[in-house]
């Protein structure tokens, strides 16, 4: 009988653990370790954000779920891992003292550690920003704005400024959604007038998202993301500047340095921005009690798998397979990865350093269905590790979808969304010999109420996925 | 040539039968993604 322990109930190990719990539940040991006993649907707090959606519409509780699949779940957070003795030693919630989870696979599906900490003065906790990354941020991001509303309904004019925090930030496409829904927001309550709206990102260009932006052919030419989020903040009249590191915030006031060295201030009433994303952190030790954290996890805390890693930017961009394929590591074959707490082999956009020494780089965006395309593969390979001894199972970042949809309002009558589809995420020039190294059919990028009814869909769909009920395998991840 | 959003782009993306049929085209790509991946 095996025993596999998945860390995290988050997009990927819950997809992870209900795969692994379908195929293997009742004959083997399937455990989910979560810090808390709800599944969050993180898309949509872009939502409660802006009080469009209750927070209990986007959470369920994990149990009954785990129940119906034979998954064991043991709530409290994973401290350290001992990788020779095959344990996860937990801090159990409500101060239930600590347990040791053994394991003969390991899934790290943790999502993201938000690093607050690396921009002083940033985030809701000890900081002066908000954030949507979790429900409560997402909760109180709403009512800092609700407040912020009644100053404008009272007359006065404010400054609204949304994107990332930090150098190195990632989640551009959710920090875009948040600042259209704002708009949208601001328009129904007759403020946008009392309301500038700023865009401040790391990415290289307008549109970038971290994924070195889209290229789509309309009416026989070729429209960019660039000119296309331009048109959309143009058309909102949301002012915008990207190469940007956020170094510090202040109360009413952010720290910035640009490509060229410069630094500056922006002033705000209420901002938004994205913090940088750590890996889990985990100390790992092996069987005489050393740290080999090393041999597992890069400094960010990502853990390592079978990419190549250290290649120079150009080559990799050159170089499909420096992508990982089954997310594995290579030193502790038991121990996988999956979601945003994979090592990726470096960013898809490509770096900068500026004259300063500081690196502005948009991370590669890794949530959503890219954390459930991986978190499935993970769990097929462990099913066929478990039943036949060998993996079958592969599909590295160059060979995956993704949709990213920026809703505008959620309204199935009158609500728009930006929706992008990317194909593949990372570009694979060899497979797709083109300019963008994208499939031009599939990759597609409009605006309009066929987005908002996406979007819909998509929240439903996945909703009803991740509570694994009928027919959740047919709803691509 | 800089694109810009028109108003008769903003009339089509609100245009319930347009709007339907970009729905469906927008399912067929993620559809023939999904497919091209190696899901299984």
């Amino acid at each position: 009988m095996a025993n596999v322990v998945i860390i995290g109930a988050g997009f990927a190990g819950q997809t992870a653990a209900l795969y692994l719990g379908s195929a293997l539940g009742k004959d083997h040991n399937i455990t989910v370790i979560n810090k808390y006993d709800v599944f969050g649907y993180t898309p949509s707090w872009v939502w409660v954000g802006v009080g469009q959606m209750a927070p209990e519409k986007t959470v369920f509780k994990l149990k009954p779920v785990y129940d119906k699949f034979h998954i064991h779940f043991v709530q409290g957070t994973a401290k350290s891992i001992f990788v020779d003795d095959q344990y996860v030693l937990v801090d159990k919630a409500d101060d239930g003292g600590e347990e040791r989870v053994p394991y003969d696979y390991l899934v790290i599906a943790t999502g993201a550690k938000l690093n607050f900490a690396g921009t002083p003065g940033l985030g809701p906790h000890d900081g002066y920003t908000t954030s949507i990354c979790s429900l409560p941020h997402a909760v109180d991001a709403r009512d800092k704005l609700f407040q912020l509303m009644e100053r404008m309904e009272r007359g006065e004019k404010v400054k609204i400024v949304v994107g990332t925090g930090h150098p190195g930030a990632t989640c551009q496409g959710a920090a875009f959604e948040y600042i259209t829904n704002i708009h949208k927001a601001l328009l129904k309550r007759g403020l946008r007038d009392k309301a500038e709206l700023m865009w401040l990102s790391n990415e290289p260009a307008l549109g970038d998202f971290g994924v070195r932006g889209v290229h789509v052919r309309k009416n026989g030419r070729l429209l960019s993301s660039e000119d296309f989020i331009r048109a959309i903040f143009e058309l909102y009249d949301i002012k915008w500047q990207v190469q940007t590191g956020v170094r510090k915030v202040e109360p009413g006031r952010i720290y910035w340095e640009n490509y060229e060295g410069v630094e500056g201030e922006t002033e705000f009433d209420f901002a938004m921005l994205i913090p940088q994303f750590l890996g889990p952190g985990f100390t790992y030790y092996d069987k005489d009690g050393k740290d080999v954290t090393d041999q597992l996890a890069n400094k960010g805390g990502f853990v390592l798998v079978d990419a190549i890693y250290g290649l120079d930017w150009d080559t990799l961009a050159e170089t499909p397979e420096a992508w990982p394929a089954v997310y594995q590591n290579r030193k502790y074959k038991n121990i996988f990865a999956a979601g945003i707490a994979f090592a990726p082999p470096g960013s898809i956009s490509r770096p900068f350093v500026n004259p300063n020494g500081l690196s502005i780089t948009a991370a590669p965006p890794r949530t959503g269905m890219i954390s459930g395309i991986i978190g499935r593969i993970v769990a097929l390979n462990i099913i066929d590790l478990v039943k036949r001894g060998r993996m079958t199972h592969a599909e590295r970042m160059t060979e995956m979808f993704a949709a990213c949809i920026a809703s505008m309002g959620d309204s199935l009558w009158d609500g728009s969304a930006a929706t992008i589809v990317i194909y593949p995420v990372v570009p694979d020039p060899r497979t797709y010999p083109n300019e963008e190294g994208r499939d031009l059919f599939v990759t597609d990028m409009e605006m309009g109420l066929a987005g908002a009814w996406m979007k819909r869909m998509i929240h439903t769909t996945f909703m009803h996925k991740l509570q694994g009920r009928i027919g959740w395998k047919l709803i691509p991840e | 040539m800089t694109f810009e959003i028109t108003e008769k782009d903003a009339r089509k993306m609100n245009n319930k039968l347009i709007q339907l049929w970009r729905f469906i085209v927008l399912n067929l790509k993620i559809l023939k993604a999904v497919d091209h991946s190696k899901r299984s």
